[in-house]
């Protein structure tokens, strides 16, 4: 298993939730920890397989600077 | 805002006073046929999606629909379309379902100021929302039965919650509370990230305590009295409490109590979130389809730590199908939309009619207008354009006549085939736009478009066809004119 959106290792991929009737698991959601996806593996493929995909979705977590802040932190601010 | 003042009727009142909560109003909704339950059981992704984008077709008449066999969720419900259709806001506004969108728009015109804010308190103790309450091993997933709205989002999107938060400068003041609605993804059992517009009351909030490192408290309600989730969005101004404003529009006080983390709480929501801003951290949020009908992009947003949740015993959680419209977001802020157009428009121009600007958030707004004289339509549409929702907003007017109902697409297509002159086209390139519109050729700036499809109406008829006035003239005069000169010569020098 990888992150459908990043494809980063099943050791990045949390597991968030088990969804359970009688016992018996239904469907497991999972959370990337490097691009922040959440899926649940119930999901139809055209939302969790990263080859169906459409690719203007995929995220690289190794180019954060492609995605600019909503809010700078404060932090930055006072750096500089 | 200014209103006409005029009182609530009696039935608007009754419905009004029976109504503290979500679950009174799907009473309501229920007894006039606008509330069903689901009979199957739905998976997920994509069953819940898809009933949803269905039920959206109709506007006018579609119910609340609720779902309380969800595969992997056991015993716990959703519900969605609360505020999907015109005829359940008719209801919640003590009129008949399938009342006209403009008896809508002119009942919230009328309610504007037309009460004292009204508020009770109620004791924690005595609070519903208060009946359970999880402040270890917190896990959303085991309260809320959360799913994909959208095939592409990032995540799983809880898109109605009213969030309460307190300026971390002055917490103690009940004015400097705000109460808005922000998306929220979750990213994890016990976090999630909020997103504000910059310019949003939140945002400030945010911006203060991470550059004073002081904490920030908020609460996050789901499943709310139905005006506020209508209401909360509508902008007001930072010091005027959304649950004063609230209480007004119904004219029926709002039920609060105190939250374990000192905010001031629905008392009857379904479920309530505290949480504290995690000062100075990001995470990655989106995509989400949003309201134009497009993903947002992906963005590094502030993230809360969830501290407690409260919840009424079997909670309902009540959210939002939001993307490609007709949507039920578009029916929920639709009228808030219109109405401040309106009443800004009528303080320079009593002879507008009626203002819709329900699409997508009034990039294309239709007015109705009594024509004073020739190209008067014209005017007005420039001055919408100035009112502080059509500054970014308004990208296409459409101007009709006064005897057109602009929220009667047939009414208004009879206007346009009828009554437009391709030279009663106007545009007005590079003008400020909102940033959310997908079709501007640079983010932020685009063109306004005005079809002015009023009647043909003769220029103003004062002076043109006026007798000219003849004074008398020649030597005579000239002479006079000389005399006052040397009259005037004199008492100079005396
Ligand atoms: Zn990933």
């Amino acid at each position: 298993m990888s992150c459908p959106r990043c494809q980063a290792e099943e050791k990045h991929c949390r597991l968030e939730h088990e969804g359970r009737e009688a016992g018996e698991i239904i469907w497991k959601v999972f959370y990337c920890q490097r691009c922040a996806f959440t899926w649940r593996d119930s999901e139809p493929t055209e939302s969790i397989d990263y080859e169906k995909r459409d690719e203007w979705f995929q995220v690289d977590p190794d180019q954060p600077d492609q995605y600019p802040h909503n809010i700078p932190p404060a932090k930055l601010h006072k750096n500089k | 805002m200014a209103g006409k003042n005029k009182s609530i009727s009696s039935q608007a009142k009754a419905v009004a006073e029976r109504i503290h909560c979500l679950r009174d109003y799907l009473d309501l909704l229920s007894e006039h046929g606008q509330f069903i339950k689901w009979p199957e059981a739905v998976m997920p992704e994509p069953d819940i999606r898809k009933i949803a984008v269905a039920s959206g077709r109709d506007s006018m008449g579609a119910p609340a629909i609720m779902f309380d066999n969800i595969r992997g969720y056991p015993g716990r419900r959703m519900v969605f379309g609360v505020h999907g259709s015109f005829s359940n806001i008719a209801l919640l506004l003590g009129y008949p379902k399938g009342t006209s969108i403009k008896e809508l728009f002119y009942e919230l015109i009328g309610r504007w100021g037309s009460d004292k804010p009204l508020i009770d308190r109620i004791k924690a103790e005595d609070a519903p929302v208060n009946q359970n309450r999880i402040e270890s091993d917190i896990n959303l997933y085991d309260v809320i039965p959360l799913y994909r709205v959208n095939e592409s989002d990032g995540g799983f999107y809880i898109g109605k919650a009213n969030i309460v938060s307190r300026d971390p400068l002055d917490p103690e003041n009940f004015d400097k509370q705000n109460v808005g609605i922000y998306r929220i993804q979750v990213h994890g059992p016990d976090q999630f990230s909020l997103l504000s517009v910059p310019s949003h009351d939140m945002a400030h909030m945010i911006r203060a305590a991470e550059a004073e490192d002081l904490p920030l408290k908020i609460a996050v309600m789901i499943g709310n009295h139905p005006a506020m989730a209508m209401f909360a969005a509508t902008p007001i101004n930072y010091d005027e409490s959304e649950y004063g404003y609230a209480s007004q529009m119904m004219g029926s006080p709002i039920q609060l109590t105190t939250s374990g983390n000192g905010l001031d709480i629905q008392a009857g929501a379904e479920i309530v979130i505290e949480a504290e801003l995690i000062n100075n951290k990001r995470t990655l949020e989106g995509p989400f389809g949003e309201f134009p009908g497009s993903y947002s992009g992906v963005r590094h947003v502030p993230l809360f730590k969830i501290t407690a949740i409260s919840h009424r015993d079997n909670p309902i959680f009540e959210n939002i199908y939001i993307g490609r419209g007709w949507t039920e977001h578009d029916t929920l802020i639709g009228l808030n939309t219109c109405a401040p157009v309106y009443s800004q428009l009528k303080e320079s121009f009593p002879e507008v009619v009626a203002v819709n600007a329900l699409y997508q958030h009034g990039l294309t707004g239709i007015i109705s207008v009594k024509n004073r004289f020739a190209g008067f339509a014209k005017s007005v549409a420039l001055r919408a354009l100035s009112t502080p929702h059509g500054l970014m907003y308004l990208k296409n007017l459409i101007m009709v006549d006064e005897f057109v109902d602009p929220f009667d697409l047939n009414e208004v297509m009879w206007a346009l085939s009828t009554r437009t002159r391709a030279s009663d086209i106007h545009v007005i390139p590079n003008m400020p736009l909102v940033l959310i519109d997908p079709a501007a050729e640079v983010p932020g700036k685009g063109h306004r478009l005005i079809i002015d499809a009023t009647s043909f109406m003769a220029p103003d008829p004062v002076g043109a066809d006026s007798k000219l006035v003849m004074p008398p003239s020649g030597a005579e005069i000239d002479e006079l004119a000389r005399m006052v000169q040397e009259l005037q010569r004199r008492a100079e020098k005396s």
